[in-house]
């Protein structure tokens, strides 16, 4: 009986993995270059450290009336 | 969407890397192959942009400009080691000739090495196609805001554009 159930657990789990094979690779799909790097750069994330940099490269500046980082974090500073 | 100058208050700065930082950080990721570089360059791009909001005339969209002094600086990093890598118009035939078909989905089986994959692909491929792709895959972009960024008709870019993904099909294959 123990057999069994470990059987049917061994079937499910492969069951599961195939079906899950199966999403991904038709989720693994572009339609030409454009769509692929469209992918590409939405799952890019840009380094923090450049707003940081730049409110330190901005931070002379004349320019801006109000702190444009201060803006963009919510009024805290990196 | 056009942007009178008085609108581009310096305040307004926020918005504009909120918006755009992305966009230029992944072209300079993609075009300079090196995330420190494109780091730096992403840096350098937004402030110069900083630095010369008030000469926006508003004739072309916030996204165009940012992407024409991205292109300048980046092709300007790139000069250095360009002239070994120059492609003339006779290699246009080595891609017309490439193996692979424009209308054929891109398959791939593994995501987390994507960007590895794409990035050897786009190293392969001459400046102008890495380029063109680049800018076209931004649906921001209209064929002529691409066209007019890298100097070439709205037809001309339709024409460059299919031997570009051609090129690019052929390479990603390889790189599997």
């Amino acid at each position: 009986m123990k057999q069994q159930t470990k059987l049917s657990e061994e079937q499910q789990q492969q069951q599961h993995a195939a079906e899950q094979q199966t999403q991904q690779q038709a989720a693994r799909e572009f339609a030409n270059a454009e769509e692929l790097l469209r992918y590409d750069a939405a799952h890019t994330t840009v380094p923090p450290g450049i707003a940081q940099r730049l409110q330190k490269s901005t931070g002379g500046a004349t320019a801006p009336k109000t702190s444009w980082w201060k803006r963009l974090f919510g009024g805290t500073n990196p | 969407m056009e942007e009178s100058p008085a609108d581009l208050a310096s305040s307004e700065f926020s918005s504009l890397y909120a918006e755009n930082s992305r966009a230029i950080y992944y072209l300079a990721l993609r075009f300079l192959s090196d995330p420190q570089k494109a780091e730096d360059a992403t840096h350098d791009v937004f402030l110069k942009a900083f630095r010369k909001l008030d000469q926006f005339r508003g004739e072309a969209s916030l996204r165009t400009w940012l992407y024409r002094i991205a292109i300048n600086h980046c092709q300007n990093l790139r000069q250095g080691w360009h002239d070994r890598h120059v492609f003339s118009n006779a290699d246009d035939a080595v891609w017309e000739n490439a193996a692979a078909r424009t209308d054929s989905p891109l398959r791939v089986l593994e995501i987390k090495e994507l960007g590895q994959r794409i990035q050897k692909t786009l190293d392969g491929l001459p400046d102008e196609y890495r380029l063109l792709l680049l800018l076209v895959a931004d649906e921001e972009l209209s064929y002529e805001q691409v066209g007019a960024l890298v100097g070439q008709s709205p037809d001309a870019v339709r024409g460059k554009l299919h031997r570009a993904r051609k090129a690019f099909a052929a390479l990603f294959e390889k790189t599997a």
